[in-house]
């Protein structure tokens, strides 16, 4: 600087050099970029390999591009210059029947091939009636003594459920022994589709303030249940299944999007974009079957869904995989949310400030670092070897996966239940409710949806994990699914790394195990996605 | 804390009526859960990695094979059929993907962070965010299925000495995997130092580029490194994707040779997984060697842990 003379200071005054900044920031952004960009070609790659879109013939790209792609562009480029809200509820539409597409599929899973629609039908009944002893209980509180309450809660769900072996049957045994029952899909669609019709007849009734509308409605949802499941009887497709899939995806669409149409006058143009969405692929569907035209051949298919693992790439198949991985989130959300939320409620509600709670809080953020293949360690040891548990079991599965997100379950709900105001615990308290009324009535009603939410990440966690069922001794290859809690069970991420590394061979590298990655990553997708949403909506009410 | 002395005030006549009792143990044995999870880990891994070393079994009541503590704290040849059992085989690769996956996720963490916290619009953070989670949700099977298909071919492009199994590919993945911690924690403590520290720096003159690197990244530095460590031992303790790409056949590398990051090794997370693979008897030595390693493991993610939470309390510039 002193060698500068003064006439070179006057003139580079006040100005900075641009370079370096804007360097800087470009580094930044790419950084930013770096890892989205490269995960984004991976799967780019992996899809291709699975879909393989090459293989199709230019008719059926054609076909698609006039039938489907060219009006979904048009009505969204449309709606997206005019009416965004009716955009996203075009959107919220579509998305919403792909993912209960999805996940309606896997309630038809587990009714067509683990648990009879007669056993759950039983055993549901076994629990509604005990449930609704203890409704009536209630009613009567100030009579009953709450000790007594409590105590008769516990013997009538017992007996109810177990019945005493020998002189009573409990209540799933009693309606599994009625000699004459209908078929199968007409247990699904009356129960299943009827519990559906009433909430959609409800919806109806209020939306248009009308019990009338709301039983029209009703009655329709239930019709439709019962014309899809007879339709499977004429094409050869399961008619329980079919039963599921209505009553689950296409029933609460449709109702739905009615709703938006009497309800939301300025955005449900945007249900256009729904309609040329669903009808564009039908018609796409129909005239390339018509024409000849054959589509891709994707491994992503009907056979890869429906069939077992096979020693040739092209016939292996995720069935058995799926069914596990739906029984065991079944297991790991019964276990984790109550003990979760129970966690979460006693430290932010009950605990007193002082070193227990302190260590339990500090230990939760620990064993949130532990890693799963720990977990698996601790499943082995524990349940198998100490508890003499057989290996590789939905039950022991389950609760090795529980316990590893059980952390994040309570972190998360921790964090809802502190976005509770402050104020309606102390307008509770101030009525003069105790704590467990505060709780129960102010609190984790409030505090739910973030709950939720939080739950479902934490499941999605739960279903990519490998290495823990590893360690519990499921077995890589099944071919059937699992029925009860104590067999043996396989999972979709299991089933990939036993192509990847056990038959690690060119054919299943190409074929089983991007079809199977890519099956998973939309499980994943589905889950992320209704967490969001559920999020957004949550956010944007409060 | 007067609120709670009300809440408590108003509470405590019902406080032991047996509703009140009966919810308040259910929500307490909820709690208590994690505390018998951990004690349960430390119990398992410590009496059953006892009955391991010829040290410490005659105390457990076993006979039979065992393995010395020293030989196994200090060997480097990994050799179950031989009985040979050099933990140093195997911790030496762990070290290889977590100095790999380092290099690539520390620099970008932190870019990211400074990026989202100091350049970022509100919008392109909306969008930004969601999509580096999307990093850390897709299962770690998966990025090892990535790894051994899709990126070991590429660098075999440039690098042609690259085996089927490679610690580099696995630490790249490991490494974009773990950007998400470390960028979220790092943002965090960025975005808590106040704005006030930032309006100084402009208004001595500061660039953006100045105030980001000279104010808030020094005044984040606590922060920042304990997402390193936390995000480091989030890579230690990564078994699936190094167990499908960095290779199944354990070997003593050197990890400051870059050369030996093109071969295959076998991590400590990939050797469990590959024990119980295998057909190993249940009670024997190499079922025992499983709980060795996993005591070794958890100890070293448990003193990570607590190292990044001691410097995320310790260092922390309080405003």
């Amino acid at each position: 600087m002193a060698t500068q003379s003064d006439t070179d200071q006057i003139q580079g005054f006040g100005q900075v050099s641009r370079t370096t900044g804007v360097i800087f920031r470009y580094l930044l952004m790419g950084a930013t970029m770096f890892g989205i960009v490269t995960l984004a070609i991976l799967l780019v790659y992996v899809a291709n390999d699975a879909i393989q879109p090459l293989t199709a013939d230019a008719g059926w790209y054609l076909v698609f591009f006039v039938t489907f792609v060219a009006p979904t562009t048009l009505v969204g480029a449309y709606l997206y210059r005019t009416n965004v809200d009716a955009l996203k509820l075009g959107l919220l539409v579509v998305g919403m029947l792909a993912v209960t597409l999805m996940f309606s599929g896997g309630v038809a899973i587990v009714f067509v091939d683990i648990v009879p629609p007669l056993v759950s039908l039983s055993y549901a009944i076994g629990l509604l009636v005990p449930f609704a002893a203890v409704v009536l209980m209630t009613k009567y509180e100030d009579a009953i003594p709450f000790t007594a309450r409590v105590a008769a809660t516990g013997a009538i769900f017992f007996l109810s459920l177990f019945g005493i072996p020998g002189y009573y049957h409990s209540i799933p045994e009693m309606v599994q022994k009625i000699p004459v029952v209908p078929t199968e899909w007409v247990i699904i669609t009356l129960v299943f589709g009827g519990v559906v019709a009433v909430v959609v007849g409800q919806y109806f009734a209020r939306i248009r303030e009308n019990t009338r509308a709301g039983v029209v409605a009703g009655v329709a949802a239930l019709a439709a249940t019962g014309a899809a499941a007879v339709s499977g009887m004429f094409t050869g497709v399961n008619p329980t299944a079919l039963a599921v899939v209505a009553a689950g995806a296409f029933v609460p669409t449709a109702a739905y999007a009615g709703g938006a149409a009497l309800t939301r006058e300025e955005e449900r143009i945007g249900l256009l974009l729904a309609a040329v969405v669903i009808g564009g692929s039908l018609v796409g569907a129909g005239i390339v079957d018509v024409l000849g035209f054959a589509g891709p051949q994707s491994w992503v298919d009907w056979q890869f869904l429906t069939s077992s693992h096979s020693g040739t790439a092209e016939n292996a198949g995720l069935y058995p995989a799926i069914g596990g991985s739906i029984l065991l989130m079944v297991t790991v959300a019964a276990l984790s949310f109550p003990l979760g939320v129970g966690a979460a409620v006693y430290l932010e509600e009950y605990a007193p400030d002082n070193v227990f709670t302190r260590f339990i809080d500090v230990n939760i953020s620990n064993l949130a670092g532990v890693p799963s293949v720990v977990y698996g360690l601790l499943g082995l040891g524990v349940f198998v070897t100490y508890l003499g548990q057989p290996t590789g079991t939905v039950l022991i599965g389950g609760a090795t996966l529980a316990l590893l997100i059980l952390p994040i379950v309570i972190i998360s709900s921790r964090e809802a239940i502190r976005s509770v105001p402050q104020d309606m615990r102390q307008a509770s308290y101030g009525m003069g409710a105790t704590r467990w009324q505060t709780v129960k009535n102010v609190v984790l009603p409030e505090a739910f949806p973030g709950i939720l939410t939080g739950t479902i990440l934490a499941l999605g966690r739960a279903i990519g994990e490998t290495a823990p069922l590893i360690m519990i001794g499921a077995p890589n290859v099944l071919f059937n699914l699992p029925t009860e809690l104590s067999s043996k069970v396989s999972a979709m991420p299991l089933q990939v790394y036993a192509w990847s590394s056990l038959f690690a061979s060119e054919d299943f590298y190409t074929k089983a195990v991007p079809a199977g990655v890519v099956v998973l990553l939309a499980v994943l997708l589905a889950m992320n996605s209704v967490a969001i949403v559920l999020r957004n909506k949550f956010e944007s009410e409060s | 804390m007067s609120t709670d002395d009300l809440e408590t005030d108003l509470t405590r006549k019902t406080e032991n009526s047996p509703r009140e009792l009966l919810t308040r143990s259910f929500f307490f044995l909820c709690a208590a859960l994690s505390v018998v999870t951990t004690i349960s880990i430390v119990a398992l891994l410590v009496t059953e990695a006892a009955k391991f070393f010829t040290l410490t079994a005659p105390l457990m009541g076993v006979t039979g094979e065992t393995a010395s503590i020293v030989d196994f704290l200090t060997g480097t040849t990994w050799q179950i059929h031989n009985k040979e059992f050099g933990v140093l085989a195997l911790v030496s690769a762990t070290l290889m993907i977590t100095i790999g996956s380092a290099i690539i996720a520390l620099p970008l963490g932190v870019a990211t962070a400074i990026y989202l916290s100091e350049y970022a619009s509100k919008q392109a953070r909306s969008v930004l965010k969601p999509a580096l989670e999307i990093l850390a949700g897709v299962p770690t099977v998966v990025y090892g299925f990535f790894a051994l298909i899709y990126i070991t071919p590429a660098i075999g492009v440039v690098l042609p000495g690259i085996g089927t199994f490679n610690i580099l590919s696995a630490s790249i993945v490991v490494g974009i995997m773990i950007i998400p911690m470390v960028a979220s924690i790092s943002e965090d403590a960025m975005s808590a130092v106040p704005d006030d520290l930032r309006q100084a720096g402009y208004g001595m003159g500061a660039t953006k580029f100045d105030v980001s690197t000279g104010i808030v990244v020094p005044a984040a530095l606590s922060g920042i490194f304990s997402s390193f460590i936390l995000a480091l031992s989030r890579a230690i303790g990564e078994t699936m994707a190094v167990t499908v790409a960095a290779g199944a056949q354990a070997k003593f590398l050197n990890p400051l040779d870059p050369s030996s990051y093109l071969e295959g090794a076998l991590p400590m997370t990939a050797a469990m997984v590959q024990l119980l693979t295998g057909d190993i008897t249940g009670g024997g030595l190499a079922y025992r060697s499983l709980f060795a390693i996993g005591l070794v493991l958890f100890v070293i993610t448990l003193i990570m842990n607590i190292i990044s939470d001691y410097v995320a309390q310790r260092y922390r510039e309080a405003y």
